[in-house]
C-alpha cells in the first residue's frame, strides 16, 4: 500500500506534464505549460517545492521588472504576459503543493494490540526495563485478519544486574530543559509527554522533522539545543545527525527520511549519543500523529537503552562460538546420544570422519543404538562393543572400548572411545556423551612392537641354544623354551628353587655335576662380583637325570652409568662336540691301526713277490728235471743242470727270508728307552676300537716301577699289535669269556716278561705257527709271527707261544734290560 | 706234435723263470725262444710257424695286459698269461681280449704245457685257415671279368635264364661261363661253389623273388 503512493503520484505528475504539453502544442498558447509546472510541485519534495517556488516568482519578478523597463506599461506587452504567466505558473504550484496526496495510513505505531490493553503493555514493559527483573506479559494480538490470538512476551534483562550502563537521560519531565515550547503542534508534545510518563525518553518532532521536543539526553550537552540540532536540516542532514553514531547515521537517516515522506512509523536501533558525550545503543520509536483529516501534525517516539542487553547479547554469541569453535576443534570425535543410543549431535571432526551427520547414522529397522553401530563401527567389532555397550547402557556405568570406525573413504581406523552418561536429580540418565580419538598409529606402532617382540622371542627360542637371563645379583629371571625344557623346570613356576637368590646355591648343587660345581660356582662368584664375562664347561643334568656337558657364556649388559643392568647367557650342549672330539681321536688311532696294517701288506706282498719267483722256478725246474730223466733215453746233461737250478733258486728263496730279518734288525738307530708298560697301553688304546667291536675285554696287568728298556717303539708295537689281533681273532665266534689279558712283569733273569692270553681254542702247535708261510688263518699270508718273532730277536728278546690251562693260548717274549741287537 | 714246425715264445723278466721254463718247455721237445722284455719280443724276427707267447703279466717296460690289447688288431699267436700274483679282473679281462689262460705261479708243468698246446693248435688252424684263403684268392684273381660277373648272379640262386638275361646274354653262353668259373674255383658242385664265394666274401647281388622269400 505504501509503495503504491509514489508511484501513483508519478504517473499523475507524467500525466499532467504530457497533457500540459500537448495542448501547449495545439493551441500555441502558454496556458499549457502551466501543467508541468504542477505536475513538478506534485513530484518535488518540501525542498524541491521551495526551489520551484522561488524559481518560479524570480522569474515573474525578472518579467515584470523587464516589462516595466521596456515599455513602462505593464499590461499588453510580452514581458508582462509572461510575468503574468509565470505568476499564475507560481500560484498553480504552490495550489498542488499544499494540496498534495495524504498517505492512507491510520493508526499503525500501535504496532496491532488490542488498544483496550495498550496501555497495560506499555506499562507492563516500562517497568521491565526499568527493574532488570523480568516480566511476563500475555496479551491478545489484533490480527490482520481479524480475530484474536493470544501472545505471550517475557522479556529478560540481557545483562548482570552489576553491569548496568550509564542512562541516557537523568530522570526529569520533557521540555523542561527545552529552550522554546513549540505552540504550534501541542498533540504532538502531549503525546510524547505521555510516553515520557511511561518510559521515559520522549521526545516529538515537527511533520517536516524539525525538533519540537529534543530527547532530554540531548539537551544538556553545550550547543545541542533544539536550534542547534535542528541547524542540521539546514545543512541537509536530517535531525538526527548530532545525535546517532557516525557508523549508523547514513542508515539512519535514509530510512528517518522515507518514514518523514511516507508517515510509516520509524523504528531502529542505533548508538545514540549521551549527554556525557559517549554513545550507548538504544532502540528508538517515533509515530506520526495525525488530525482528523489524516494530516501529519508531528512525530513522538521514544529511546530506550538496550546498550546492556545488546552487549550481554554479544558476549553470550560470542561465547556461544568459542564453544562450538571448541567442540569442533578439539582433536576427537565428540558425540551425544539418547539414551536409548540415538545419536544426536555430532561434532564436526566427527561428522567429517564419517562423512555423515549425526541424523544420518542410522540404519532403519534397527534398535538406534545397533543401528548407530553398524552404521559406523567395523563389522568385526560391532558385537562385542554392542554386547558391552548396552549392558554399560542399562548400568548406566561408564563406557570405554578400542575399536574400528570407518572413515568416509572406507578406510577403517583403530579409536579408543569413552563414554559417560548425564543424569537428572533423580538418577535417571538424560543423555550419553561420549569421546573417541584415533589411536591408529598408536595401535601401528604396538603392532609393530609386538611383532618385533615376538620376532625376537622367536629368535631366541628357535636359536639352537639355550639362553637365559639374570638379575645383576645372578637370579635368573628369563629362560628359553630350551632351558626349561632341558632342565624341566620353569621359572615362576611353584616348585622352582631358582627364584630366591638365597637358594641359587642349592639349586646350583642340584642341576651341575658335583664334580665341576666348585669350580662353577667361584667363577660365578667372580664374574658376578667383577663383571668378567664367564665361560665354563660343565656337566648339567638333564630332567632325565642325564649329566650332559654344557658350555655355559654369559656377559653382563651395562646401564648408561656403567652399573651391570643384567646378566645374558647362553648355554650350549658340547655333548655331541665331545663326543665328536672323541670319535675323531677313534678314528685317528683307527687309521694309523690301518697304515700299520697296510704297511704290513704291503711288506707281505712284497715278501711273498720275492719268494714266489724262485719257488716257481724250482717248480718248473724240477718238472723239466724228472722230464730229463724219464725221457727215453734219459738226458742226464740237462737233467744235472736242472738240479744244480733247482738248488740255487732254492737258496736264493732262503735269502730273501734272511733279507727279510735282516730288515727288522738294522734299525737299530730307532731305538730309544721307553717304559715297555707305556708301549702296551699305546697298543691297548689301538687296539680299543676293535676290542669293542669285537665285544672283548682288555685287561692289563702291568707290574709298576718296571725300568725302562731301549726298544723300536714301532716295532714293539707291531708284534704287541699283531699278538692282540691274533688273541682276538682266535676268541671269534667262541662261546668263552671274551677277554684278552696282557701282563708285564719282570722276567727271571735281567729283563721283562710281557704276556698276551687269550681264551681261544689253543694252538696245535706251538713252534710251527713261527715258521714263514705257515697260517691258521684262512686269509693269513703266515708271515706275522715269524715278522714278530725277527723284532723280538732283533731286541735280544725270545717270543715263544704256550697252551694255557685249560684253554687259550699264551704268546710270551721277553726284552733285555740291557738290550743289545742280536742277531 | 713235435715233428711239425713251431715255436714257443717266453717273455718274463726275472731270468730264473726264463731259463727253467724254456727248459721245461724245451724238456717236451719243443722249441722255444725266450725274450726279457716286451719290447725285445716285438723287435725281434718272428717265422711264419705256428707258434704261442707265454707272457708274463708283470714286465718292466710294459704291462703283460697291455701288451695284449696293443697286438690285438694284428696277427699274433695265441697267449698263454702267467703271473705271481693273478687276482679275478686281471684274469676275466686277459680271457676276455682272448688269452688261452692265466696260470698263477707257481705252476705245475702239466698246466703249463695244456695250455701250450691248445695255444699251438689254435694257431695252426688259423694259419691254415688264412693260407686256404690265400690259394682261393689266387683261383678267383685267375677269373675273367665276365666270369666275376657270373658268379655273384649263380651263387645269389639266379636260374641260368635268370642270369643271362641280367647280362643280356644266351643262356648258353652263361652255361659255359658258369662251367669255367666251377673249373678255376675248383668246385665240383653248386654247393661247394656257394661256400668259396662265402669265403672270399662275395656279396650277393640278386635273389629270386617271391620263391627264395
Amino acid at each position: 500500500m505504501t509503495a503504491a503512493i509514489p508511484h501513483l503520484r508519478l504517473a499523475l505528475a507524467a500525466g499532467i506534464c504530457v497533457t500540459g504539453l500537448a495542448v501547449y502544442a495545439l493551441t500555441w498558447t502558454p496556458i499549457g505549460l502551466l501543467a508541468p509546472v504542477a505536475g513538478l510541485g506534485l513530484l518535488a519534495g518540501p525542498r524541491g517545492g521551495a526551489m520551484l517556488v522561488a524559481g518560479l516568482g524570480l522569474a515573474a519578478l525578472v518579467a515584470a521588472l523587464a516589462g516595466l523597463h521596456t515599455g513602462g506599461e505593464l499590461v499588453g506587452a510580452p514581458a508582462g504576459h509572461w510575468c503574468i504567466f509565470f505568476v499564475t505558473a507560481l500560484c498553480v504550484g504552490l495550489a498542488v503543493m499544499a494540496a498534495g496526496l495524504p498517505p492512507p495510513r491510520s493508526h499503525a505505531g500501535a504496532g496491532g494490540r488490542d488498544p483496550g490493553e495498550r496501555p497495560a503493555a506499555a506499562l507492563a514493559a516500562a517497568r521491565a526495563f526499568r527493574t532488570c527483573v523480568p516480566r511476563g506479559l500475555r496479551h491478545r494480538l489484533s490480527a490482520a485478519e481479524g480475530g484474536d490470538q493470544r501472545a505471550g512476551i517475557r522479556s529478560d534483562p540481557g545483562c548482570p544486574a552489576g553491569t548496568e550502563g550509564e542512562a541516557l537521560a537523568p530522570k526529569g519531565n520533557i521540555g523542561a530543559g527545552g529552550s522554546d515550547e513549540p505552540a504550534e503542534n501541542p498533540e504532538v508534545v502531549r503525546a510524547a509527554r505521555v510516553v515520557e510518563a511511561l518510559f521515559g525518553n520522549a521526545w516529538a518532532l515537527a511533520p517536516d522533522g524539525r525538533w519540537i521536543c529534543p530527547p532530554r539526553f540531548a539537551g544538556t550537552g553545550p550547543g545541542l539545543s533544539p536550534h542547534d540540532l535542528n541547524a542540521s536540516l539546514a545543512e541537509g542532514e536530517v535531525a538526527w545527525h548530532k545525535l546517532v553514531h557516525p557508523e549508523e547515521y547514513e542508515r539512519v537517516a535514509l530510512r528517518w527520511r522515507h518514514s518523514l515522506r511516507t508517515g510509516e512509523p520509524w523504528k531502529d536501533q542505533f548508538r545514540i549519543r549521551r549527554a556525557s558525550g559517549s554513545y550507548a545503543w538504544a532502540r528508538s520509536t517515533a509515530h506520526p500523529l495525525r488530525d482528523a483529516g489524516g494530516r501529519i501534525l508531528g512525530w513522538y517516539g521514544t529511546s530506550v537503552d538496550i546498550d546492556v542487553y545488546r552487549k550481554t547479547m554479544e558476549n553470550l554469541l560470542a561465547r556461544e562460538r568459542e564453544i562450538s569453535h571448541l567442540v569442533d576443534m578439539v582433536p576427537g570425535h565428540l558425540c551425544r546420544l539418547a539414551p536409548d543410543g540415538t545419536p544426536l549431535f555430532f561434532n564436526r571432526r566427527m561428522a567429517e570422519f564419517h562423512g555423515l551427520e549425526a541424523s544420518e547414522a542410522q540404519i532403519p529397522g534397527l534398535p538406534p543404538l545397533e543401528g548407530f553401530l553398524r552404521s559406523l563401527v567395523h563389522p568385526d567389532d560391532v558385537g562385542p562393543m554392542l554386547q558391552v555397550l548396552s549392558q554399560c547402557m542399562e548400568a548406566g556405568g561408564g563406557f570405554s572400548w578400542r575399536y574400528r570406525l570407518r572413515r568416509a573413504d572406507g578406510v577403517y581406523r583403530w579409536v579408543a572411545g569413552r563414554a559417560e552418561p548425564t543424569r537428572d536429580e533423580e538418577g535417571r540418565v538424560l543423555e550419553w556423551f561420549g569421546v573417541c580419538t584415533d589411536i591408529e598409529d598408536q595401535m601401528q606402532a604396538e603392532q609393530a612392537l609386538r611383532s618385533s617382540e615376538r620376532l625376537h622371542r622367536r629368535i631366541v627360542e628357535t636359536l639352537p641354544a639355550m639362553i637365559y637371563c639374570a638379575e645383576p645379583d645372578g637370579r635368573p629371571i628369563y629362560r628359553s623354551r630350551r632351558l626349561s625344557a632341558f632342565l624341566g623346570l620353569t621359572l615362576g613356576e611353584g616348585g622352582d628353587p631358582l627364584t630366591g637368590p638365597e637358594r641359587l646355591g642349592a639349586t646350583l648343587e642340584e642341576i651341575i655335576h658335583p664334580d665341576d660345581l666348585d669350580e662353577v660356582r667361584a667363577r660365578y662368584a667372580r664374574s658376578l662380583a667383577t663383571g668378567e664375562p664367564y665361560a665354563m664347561r660343565h656337566r648339567l643334568r638333564r630332567h632325565d637325570g642325564t649329566w650332559l656337558w654344557v658350555e655355559t657364556r654369559a656377559e653382563a649388559m651395562r646401564d648408561a652409568g656403567g652399573n651391570i643392568a643384567q646378566w645374558y647367557g647362553v648355554c650350549f650342549d658340547i655333548e655331541d662336540l665331545l663326543r665328536g672330539q672323541e670319535n675323531l681321536r677313534t678314528a685317528q688311532d683307527s687309521l694309523a691301526r690301518a697304515a700299520r696294517a697296510a704297511s704290513l701288506a704291503e711288506l707281505s706282498a712284497s715278501i711273498a713277490h720275492e719268494v714266489n719267483q724262485p719257488l716257481a722256478a724250482i717248480v718248473a725246474n724240477s718238472h723239466a728235471c724228472y722230464r730229463w730223466l724219464t725221457a727215453e733215453p734219459p738226458n742226464l746233461e740237462r737233467a744235472k743242470i736242472t738240479a744244480g737250478r733247482i738248488t740255487r733258486d732254492a737258496n736264493s728263496a732262503a735269502e730273501v727270508v734272511s733279507r727279510i730279518r735282516a730288515l727288522f734288525s738294522q734299525a737299530g738307530q730307532a731305538r730309544e728307552r721307553l717304559s715297555l708298560a707305556g708301549v702296551i697301553a699305546e697298543a691297548r688304546d689301538v687296539m680299543a676300537g676293535e676290542a669293542l667291536r669285537r665285544g672283548v675285554r682288555i685287561v692289563l696287568a702291568l707290574e709298576e716301577g718296571l725300568p725302562p728298556v731301549s726298544l723300536d717303539r714301532v716295532q714293539v708295537q707291531q708284534v704287541l699289535v699283531n699278538l692282540m689281533s691274533n688273541g682276538m681273532e682266535a676268541m671269534a665266534g667262541g662261546d668263552a669269556e671274551q677277554v684278552l689279558e696282557v701282563r708285564l712283569t719282570r722276567a727271571d733273569g735281567t729283563g721283562l716278561r710281557a704276556e698276551v692270553r687269550d681264551h681261544g681254542p689253543g694252538l696245535a702247535s706251538t713252534e710251527r705257527i713261527f715258521q714263514p708261510f705257515v697260517s691258521t688263518k684262512d686269509r693269513g699270508m703266515g708271515m706275522g709271527l715269524a715278522i714278530c718273532r725277527s723284532i723280538v730277536e732283533a731286541h735280544g728278546g725270545r717270543l715263544w707261544a704256550e697252551n694255557a690251562c685249560p684253554r687259550g693260548a699264551r704268546f710270551i717274549f721277553t726284552l733285555p734290560l740291557d738290550a743289545k741287537a742280536t742277531e | 706234435m713235435s715233428t711239425d714246425e713251431h715255436m714257443v715264445y717266453i717273455v718274463d723278466d726275472d731270468p730264473r723263470i726264463r731259463e727253467a721254463l724254456c727248459e721245461l718247455v724245451a724238456s717236451h721237445g719243443m722249441q722255444v725262444t725266450a725274450f726279457g722284455s716286451a719290447g725285445a719280443y716285438m723287435a725281434a724276427q718272428k717265422p711264419g710257424a705256428p707258434a704261442c707267447l707265454v707272457l708274463d703279466i708283470e714286465l718292466p717296460d710294459i704291462n703283460g695286459l697291455d701288451l695284449q690289447g696293443l697286438i690285438a688288431g694284428g696277427e699274433h699267436p695265441p697267449i698263454v698269461f702267467i703271473t705271481g700274483h693273478g687276482d679275478i679282473p686281471s684274469t676275466v679281462r686277459a680271457i676276455r681280449h682272448g688269452a688261452v689262460d692265466l696260470l698263477t705261479k707257481p705252476f705245475g708243468d702239466t698246466e703249463l704245457m695244456a695250455a701250450i698246446r691248445t695255444a699251438l693248435a689254435q694257431d695252426r688252424a688259423r694259419l691254415a685257415e688264412r693260407a686256404g684263403l690265400e690259394a682261393l684268392r689266387l683261383r678267383y684273381a685267375a677269373l675273367t671279368p665276365r666270369e666275376r660277373q657270373v658268379l655273384p648272379l649263380v651263387v645269389s640262386g639266379l636260374l641260368n635264364k635268370q642270369a643271362a638275361a641280367e647280362l643280356g646274354i644266351s643262356e648258353t653262353t652263361l652255361q659255359i661261363h658258369r662251367r669255367h668259373v666251377m673249373r678255376k674255383l675248383a668246385a665240383p658242385s653248386l654247393a661247394d661253389l656257394v661256400r668259396i664265394a662265402e669265403r672270399l666274401e662275395i656279396p650277393l647281388t640278386h635273389s629270386r623273388h617271391g620263391e627264395r622269400q
